[in-house]
C-alpha cells in the first residue's frame, strides 16, 4: 500500500514533468498534441474505484493545466477518461482475464490488449479534449483531424514510455 | 434521507463525474477569454430568444393601450398638419402658407425690446416681416435678414403688434408687450360691449400678411381697468412659453407680392 502510494507519487510528478517540460513542446504544427501524462490513469490498479480515478485525473490534468494557462482544460478531460476507464477495461476484456491481475500493464495483459485499451481511451481522452478546446460544434472537423494525428503520436510515446521505465514498475510491483 | 444515501452510494461516480467536470467547465469559461466569449455568445443567443418570445406575447396584452396611444398621437399629427404635413410638399402648387423650420441661436426675454435670432437667412428665402410661430404659438415677426441668419422681433417687444381676434366670436383685437413678464402681454383695442371671460382664447385673425388664421396666441388671464370708454384692456398668457424656446417655423407667404401690389395700388 506505502509502496504504490509512493510509486504513484513519483509517476505523478515525472510525468507532468514529463509531458510540460518535452512534450508540451513537441507540438507538431497545430495539429498533433502529444498527450503523456494520461498513462497515470491508464496504468492505476484495476481494482481502483471509479471515484479515485477521476480525483487523479482531475489533479494531474489541473496541474498539467496550470503549466500550460489552461485552467479546467485538460483535467475536464482526463476525468472523462478516468470515468470512462471502467467501461472500456469492461468491453475489453472478460471477467476471468483481469482475476489475479493488478494493473493494465503490457507486462501483465499483453501488448495487444493494451494498445487497444490506451488507442480507445486516447481517443476518448482527446476528442474530449480538442472539443472541449474548441468550444464549438462548428469545428468538428477540425478537432477530428486533431483527433486522428495526435493519438497515434501519442500512443507511440506512451508505449516507449512504458517500456523505458519498465525496471521502475517490475520492482515495484514484487 | 436514508434513500438519499443509498442513491448517492449507487450513483457515486457519475454525481461525481458530474461535479468535477463542471468545475473544469467554469473553470474554463471563467478563466480563458476565447471561451468565456463563446458561453457569452451562446448564453445571450438563449436569454435574447426567450425574451423575445415573451416580449411577442406581452405585446398581445398591451395592444388595447398600444391602440389608444396610436391613436392620441394620430390626433396630435393631424392637429400638427397646418404646419408640418406640407412643410416642403412639392403637389401643392397653390397653398397660401409654407413653413420652414428654423433653429434659435440666441433668444432674449428680460429685455424691453427683444430680438431673437435664428440659422436662417436670405439664401432660404427669408425676407423682413415674414412671421415665426412654434407649436404652441405665435413667436414674432422677422425683422432682419443676413445671407445665413435672421432677427426676429419677438412678441416681448415694446413695438411689436400682432393682429388677432377671440376664436369663439371673432371680434378682433391688438395684442401688445408692456415689457413687464415674458409670460403675459395685453389685449388692447377690446370692443367695450365684448364680455370676456379669463380663459378665452385668442388666435391670428389672417389680416396680416405674416400669419396665417387661426395660429394660438394666448389666453385670456384677467380684465385691466381702463379710462377708455370704447375699448378694453384685458391681461393675455401668452401659449408660447418664450423661455424654453428651441425650434420654430418660419411662416413664408407665397403670395405675398400679389397682395402686396393690390393694397398699394388702392
Amino acid at each position: 500500500m506505502y509502496n504504490t502510494l509512493i510509486r504513484n507519487i513519483i509517476r505523478f510528478i515525472g510525468l507532468v514533468l514529463l509531458q510540460i517540460a518535452v512534450f508540451d513542446n513537441l507540438r507538431i504544427g497545430n495539429y498533433i498534441h502529444p498527450c503523456i501524462y494520461v498513462i497515470f490513469i491508464l496504468l492505476m490498479p484495476f481494482d481502483t474505484p471509479t471515484w479515485k480515478l477521476m480525483i487523479n485525473g482531475f489533479l494531474i490534468g489541473f496541474v498539467v493545466d496550470i503549466f500550460n494557462g489552461t485552467p479546467g482544460l485538460n483535467a475536464s478531460a482526463t476525468v472523462f477518461m478516468s470515468y470512462m476507464r471502467p467501461f472500456i477495461i469492461g468491453i475489453t476484456t472478460r471477467k476471468s482475464d483481469i482475476e489475479g491481475k493488478n494493473e493494465p500493464s503490457i507486462g501483465e495483459m499483453g501488448l495487444q490488449w493494451f494498445l487497444i485499451y490506451s488507442l480507445l481511451l486516447l481517443v476518448i481522452h482527446n476528442l474530449f479534449l480538442f472539443w472541449m478546446e474548441a468550444f464549438s460544434i462548428k469545428l468538428f472537423g477540425v478537432v477530428l483531424v486533431e483527433v486522428l494525428l495526435s493519438v497515434p503520436i501519442s500512443l507511440i510515446f506512451i508505449v516507449l514510455l512504458i517500456y523505458l521505465l519498465k525496471p521502475v514498475k517490475n520492482k515495484s510491483n514484487y | 434521507m436514508y434513500n438519499l444515501f443509498i442513491f448517492i452510494k449507487k450513483y457515486n461516480a457519475v454525481i461525481l463525474f458530474v461535479l468535477l467536470e463542471l468545475m473544469c467547465i467554469i473553470m474554463i469559461v471563467r478563466n480563458l477569454p476565447y471561451h468565456s466569449r463563446k458561453m457569452t455568445n451562446v448564453s445571450n443567443s438563449i436569454t435574447g430568444g426567450f425574451y423575445k418570445t415573451t416580449s411577442n406575447w406581452n405585446d398581445y396584452l398591451h395592444l388595447k393601450s398600444e391602440n389608444e396611444l396610436l391613436a392620441q398621437h394620430n390626433a396630435l399629427l393631424q392637429s400638427r398638419l397646418g404646419y408640418e404635413y406640407y412643410e416642403n410638399d412639392s403637389l401643392i402648387v397653390d397653398q397660401m402658407f409654407s413653413f420652414l423650420p428654423a433653429h434659435i441661436i440666441n433668444n432674449n426675454i428680460s429685455d424691453k425690446n427683444n430680438y431673437i435670432i435664428i440659422d436662417k437667412g436670405r439664401v432660404d428665402g427669408l425676407e423682413p416681416d415674414m412671421g415665426v410661430i412654434c407649436d404652441n404659438g405665435v413667436v414674432g415677426k422677422v425683422v432682419n435678414v443676413s445671407n445665413h441668419y435672421a432677427s426676429v422681433m419677438s412678441m416681448l417687444n415694446s413695438y411689436s403688434i400682432i393682429s388677432c381676434r377671440f376664436a369663439d366670436n371673432q371680434y378682433v383685437a391688438n395684442v401688445v408687450w408692456d415689457s413687464k413678464d415674458y409670460r403675459f402681454g395685453l389685449v388692447k383695442d377690446i370692443p367695450s360691449h365684448l364680455i370676456i371671460n379669463k380663459g378665452d382664447t385668442l388666435v391670428t385673425s389672417g389680416f396680416s400678411n405674416s400669419f396665417p388664421a387661426d395660429v394660438m396666441v394666448g389666453t385670456i388671464e384677467e380684465n385691466e381697468d381702463t379710462e377708455n370708454g370704447l375699448f378694453n384692456t384685458a391681461k393675455i398668457k401668452f401659449s408660447t412659453n418664450f423661455s424654453t424656446l428651441r425650434f420654430v417655423y418660419v411662416v413664408k407667404n407665397n403670395y405675398r407680392s400679389e397682395i402686396d401690389s393690390l393694397c398699394i395700388t388702392h
